[in-house]
């Protein structure tokens, strides 16, 4: 097709519209919505460790979303969009939760304290080699020693994790969101690596090897 | 000057999961990597660590 036949097809086609309107696409089904739903009880869960709380902040999140669809503009995957919704519902619930029952021994980040290392900061058990990282992500068994792993976090160091590594908050919204400090989310997210390397190191890691 | 012990540099990497450091500690970061083969596997641990979430995440 000639040049010129494309532009002017296309400026008949935009012709009167904003470019947004002329380029809108149909709203979304609700069924569009309820299919994300295994997905979104999957991270819920993850976060929450509580089957009921999953499901109510999953049902709020699709409700929610099914109200504002028309504000949902496809510069994001729905996945994406429907996962900030429902990270915003369970930030909402945490922040409470965490307000209401304070940490007795409250993570404070100012302790130079660190089991792993002896006086002059050297590794006291050196960590493990992973020959093929990419293969051993391929794995399914690894994948789930991963979810295994972070389900046996302490609980809130696991919270923090979850927000970081699977809902994709960074570190500042994360102390904006929980009312946490920098040094506190610091401490909390390298304090749930190691566990989960060491986690790792026992079971998942050495697939690599066998496999 | 630029040596810095396992322990720093765990800190580093982590912390490294998380924001670009600052050039001064990155500079320490690969000098102590480039010589220290435990910390470079923890580098790979963490690596390995954060890629096997999102297939976790994206996976039906």
């Amino acid at each position: 097709m000639a040049p010129w036949r494309a532009k002017s097809s296309r400026a008949i086609m935009g012709y009167g519209m904003p470019s947004d309107i002329a380029a809108a696409k149909p709203p979304i089904e609700f069924e569009a919505l309820a299919e994300q739903r295994v997905y979104l009880m999957k991270i819920a869960r993850m976060e929450l460790r509580d089957e009921h709380l999953a499901e109510d902040c999953v049902s709020d999140a699709l409700t929610q979303a099914y109200e504002r669809r028309a504000g949902f503009r496809g510069d994001s995957s729905l996945r994406t969009w429907l996962t900030t919704i429902l990270k915003n519902r369970i930030v909402d619930l945490l922040r409470k939760q965490w307000r209401e029952q304070p940490l007795e021994d409250e993570v404070t980040g100012e302790s130079e304290f660190d089991p792993l290392f002896d006086d002059g900061g050297h590794w006291l058990q050196k960590p493990s080699d992973i020959p093929e990282p990419a293969k051993l992500c391929e794995q399914n068994e690894f994948l789930d020693a991963v979810q295994h792993c972070i389900d046996r976090l302490p609980r809130r160091i696991g919270q923090v994790f979850v927000l970081r590594e699977v809902f994709g908050s960074d570190t500042k919204e994360i102390c904006k969101d929980m009312e946490l400090t920098t040094s506190n989310v610091w401490v909390q997210l390298y304090r749930a690596r190691m566990m989960l390397r060491i986690c790792l190191e026992k079971g998942g890691f050495a697939r690599a090897h066998a496999g | 000057m630029f040596r810095i012990t396992c322990q720093q540099a765990s800190r580093l990497l982590c912390q490294q999961q998380d924001e670009r450091l600052p050039f001064g500690k990155r500079l320490r970061l690969r000098i102590h990597l480039a010589v220290c083969d435990a910390c470079r596997n923890v580098s790979r641990q963490l690596a390995s660590l954060r890629l096997a979430i999102r297939k976790w995440r994206d996976r039906d």
